[in-house]
Order: structure tokens, then sequence, then C-alpha cells
């Protein structure tokens, strides 16, 4: 007497987890995939799992809100809190901060060979907001010479060591919406050994809690100590609207003794 | 979002940041900051902690790094950073609450043009409620399905950052969707069955 055909086994809920995934054998997977051809009821169970995962799945990728980094030097011990030795970490709470900043790279590194050295170049941040600056930046600038610069600037001395301090001025106070911003950025008594990374950014604090854009300094900006000029236009910035509005141009070298410098700067955008 | 994988990659990272190389090791946190940070940001909830988490990971990663020898480099370093999310449910910090919804708004939204008001909203609620279903698991299943659905892990690269067999992978993810799938099911103006689909 001939045998009915027979349907295969019904899938365990595993299975048809499990199938979606393809991470079955290719026989189970073949058994699942035929079973659920027959069986409305699976099919339906297996649909449901499947606009689950696509609903999980199209939860979207946050951006870190603040920058990772470790030390030059490894830690002795463990411990929790790591805010302690991210420097600056007040201000970074105020930032939404995004990517790694232009961490310097000596010319022989793989991403140096980007178009203005460090990683803040890497085409990861390009969704971040990174800003690069203007071709004609990067101009090593002569202590000597007295920039224009003038107009607005502060220097911030390290209260460890006096003979560390981080200046920074802009060619202005208030740009328009499509002007361009000019930072010159001066360090004093820090070695490149001591100083692992250097952050700038324009931000803004909002009822929501503000944002922030970060600005990539110079090739140029490579070597300690210090002496740069860039320019950014606004434009590229895409800030939220209204543009118009209060900022504080922030720039932050990390240090290796797990301090930074942080100097600030208001600015006003207008219309 | 399934994961490249970047093994090749990072094992001549791995084997310079061994020997101290900084920029090595640097390299691989950009490579990994953002699925890492997502993964401990889906299990504890809070930006600022799951960056702490991140954070910490990294650290213990490269003073630790030395002892790496032939592993993934990927599932070591998630391994660190679920055993840190264990941790910090078992000192007591704080439980299941939910990022700011300002505060996520605007680490995402920066410099990226603004959707359209009524479809962010909608969007917005639609990733609420997932997030909520998945708060809402218990600890191994939930790293689990975040594993496998946020970062994109195969079975066998979940088996090694949990050190659990892969039958306990597998089944832990398809018990962790289950669930999911039964609380959303409870809002069908966001998560319409296909039964609800038909009956309009």
């Amino acid at each position: 007497m001939p045998s009915e055909p027979r349907v295969p086994a019904e899938p365990t809920l595993e299975e048809l987890s499990a199938y979606l995934d393809h991470e079955l054998d290719a026989a189970t997977q073949a058994r699942v995939a035929e079973h659920v051809a027959g069986c409305d009821e699976c099919r339906a169970r297996l649909d449901g799992l499947r606009e689950t995962v696509t609903a999980i799945r199209a939860m979207p990728m946050e951006t870190p809100p603040r920058t990772f980094t470790v030390p030059e030097q490894r830690r002795q011990a463990w411990r929790w809190a790591p805010a302690g030795w991210i420097g600056g970490a007040a201000v970074a709470l105020l930032l939404i901060a995004v990517g790694i900043q232009n961490l310097h790279l000596p010319a022989s590194s793989p991403t140096s060979s980007t178009t203005s050295g460090g990683l803040a170049q890497h085409n990861a941040f390009a969704p971040y907001g990174q800003v690069a600056p203007l071709d004609r930046s990067g101009q090593s600038v002569p202590s000597t010479v007295q920039r224009a610069l003038s107009a607005n600037s502060t220097t911030v001395v390290d209260p460890q060591n006096s003979s560390r301090s981080l200046a920074i001025s802009t060619d202005a106070t208030s740009y328009p919406a499509s002007g361009v911003i000019t930072v010159h950025v001066t360090t004093r008594g820090l070695s490149g050994a001591e100083a692992s990374s250097v952050r700038v950014f324009l931000s803004r604090e909002t009822a929501k809690g503000g944002y922030a854009v970060g600005l990539t300094p110079p090739s140029s900006a490579s070597t300690y100590p210090f002496d740069w000029e860039a320019s950014y236009s606004i434009s590229q910035m895409r800030l939220p609207a209204p543009v118009a509005g209060s900022y504080s141009l922030q720039v932050t070298i990390d240090m290796s003794s797990h301090q930074s410098l942080t100097a600030s700067l208001p600015l006003t955008i207008t219309p | 979002m399934v994961a490249s994988n970047n093994s090749n990659d990072d094992r001549d990272l791995v084997g310079r940041a061994r020997r101290g190389d900084r920029e090595a090791f640097t390299q691989l946190i950009v490579q990994y900051q953002v699925p890492l940070y997502n993964m401990a940001l889906r299990m504890v909830g809070r930006p600022d902690d799951a960056a702490d988490v991140a954070q910490e990971a990294f650290l213990r990663a490269w003073e630790k790094i030395r002892t790496l020898r032939d592993a993934p480099f990927k599932a070591w370093l998630f391994q660190i950073a679920a055993n840190l999310c264990y941790d910090y449910f078992r000192r007591g910090r704080r439980y299941g609450v939910m990022p700011d919804e300002d505060m996520t708004s605007n680490v995402v939204g920066l410099g990226i043009t603004t959707p359209d008001p009524q479809e962010s909203a909608e969007s917005n609620e639609r990733t609420r409620l997932v997030r909520d279903c998945i708060q809402a698991l218990d600890h191994d299943m939930r790293i689990a399905i975040i594993l496998r659905d946020v970062n994109g892990m195969a079975y066998d690269e979940i088996a090694a950052v949990l050190r659990v067999p892969l039958g306990t992978v597998k089944s832990r993810i398809a018990r962790a969707r289950a669930q999911v799938q039964e609380r959303l099911q409870e809002h069908p103006d966001f998560f319409p069955t296909r039964e609800d689909a038909h009956a309009e």
C-alpha cells in the first residue's frame, strides 16, 4: 500500500528563528522551508518573527556622545569609573561630540595619507558632522607675526604646570551664516609625547540640550607645539536651523597624564 | 545591519597594539566604537552610562591586549563589554532607565537634515517601543538578541562573546524574539500584524 506524502516535522520556535538567520544546517534549513511552504500556521509564525527582527534592526545606530580614547601608559589597576581620567569630562558632557578627533599620527601611519592627516579624516566620520578646513588653512603662523586674530581670544594655563598653555583666537566675534570663521590655535610647553589628541568643536547649547560640530584641524597640526590657523565655512557645517544664535568654540588638548586643557570662546552667528 | 568580518584587518592592528602601538589601538577604537557603544546603550539604556561602559571596555582591552593570543579581537572586546554590562547591573546602577528622548535626538541629529516631523515622531515612537520591549527582557536574552539583531553577529561569534554553547545562543535569541513580538503586538497602531492589515 503506497504511503501518503510525508509533511516534514513542524519546526520549533528555535528552528524558525535560526531559519531567518540562515543558521541551520542545510538539511534542517530545507526541511523548515518545505514545511513552512505547506503550513499556513507556521508561515504566519515565521512572518511574525521576521517582522519583529525587521523592527529591531530598524532602530538607528546611535552616535556615541563623547570620544573614546586610551592613555599612552597603561593603567596599573582596574577601576570602574573611567570619567576621572577623561580630560575635560565636564565639557564633554555639555558637548554632543562625535568621533575620535585628530589623533596625531606619524607620516608612516596608514591613515595619515588622507587629505589632511589624522583619524578625523577617516571616512567613518563623514556622517558625523566633521567639517574640514578650507584649502587655504593649515598655514603655519610665525609667532612673531601679529595676526588680525585678536578680536576674540583667550589663553588657558595648565594649573599643574604654568609653563603649559593653550591659546585660541578668532578673527571676529560675530559672523554671518554664510561667513568663514578663522581660528588660530597655539600651544606652549606641550610636547607630542604629552599631548595625545586635540578636539575642536563649535557647540551650541539649546533648551533641548545642545549639539556640537567637530572641526578638523589642518594637516599642519600634527606636531607640537601647535601654532596653526584654519578657516571653516559656516555653511559647510550644516548647523541645525535656526543657525543664528550664540555658539562656543572649544579646543581641548588631551594629555597623556589623563588631564586636558580646554579653551573656549563665545561666537555669534547672525542670519 | 550584519557586521562585516574584519578579523583579517584586525590581526595586523592587534599585533601592533600588543607591542604597545597606541595608534593601532586607536584604529581599533574607530572601527568598533559605534557597534560597541550601541550594544552597551541597548543593554544599560542611558547614553552616558553606555559611553562609560564602552570607554572602560576599550581601556581594559588596551591594558590586557598582550594576553590576547589567537582569539578574535572583536569577540574578545565585546566579551569585556558584556561583562561590564553584567557588572553594571550587579552593582545596582540604574536599571532599565530609558535614554532621554531629547538627548537621543540630539546625538543622532548632529549635522544631519531633519526629517518630516510627523514621520520622525512615528519613527521615534516605534523605536521607543522596540527599545522598551528589549529592555524588558531578562539579561541573558537581551544581550543575545542585541548581539544578533543590533550588532549583526553570527551565532558562533555570539557564543564566543557569551561563552555559552551554540544551542543556548539559538534558544535565547528565539525566545527573546518571541517575547519582543508578543509585546509589540500590544501596539497594533505601530506594529500591525498581517491579520490586522487584512481586517482593515
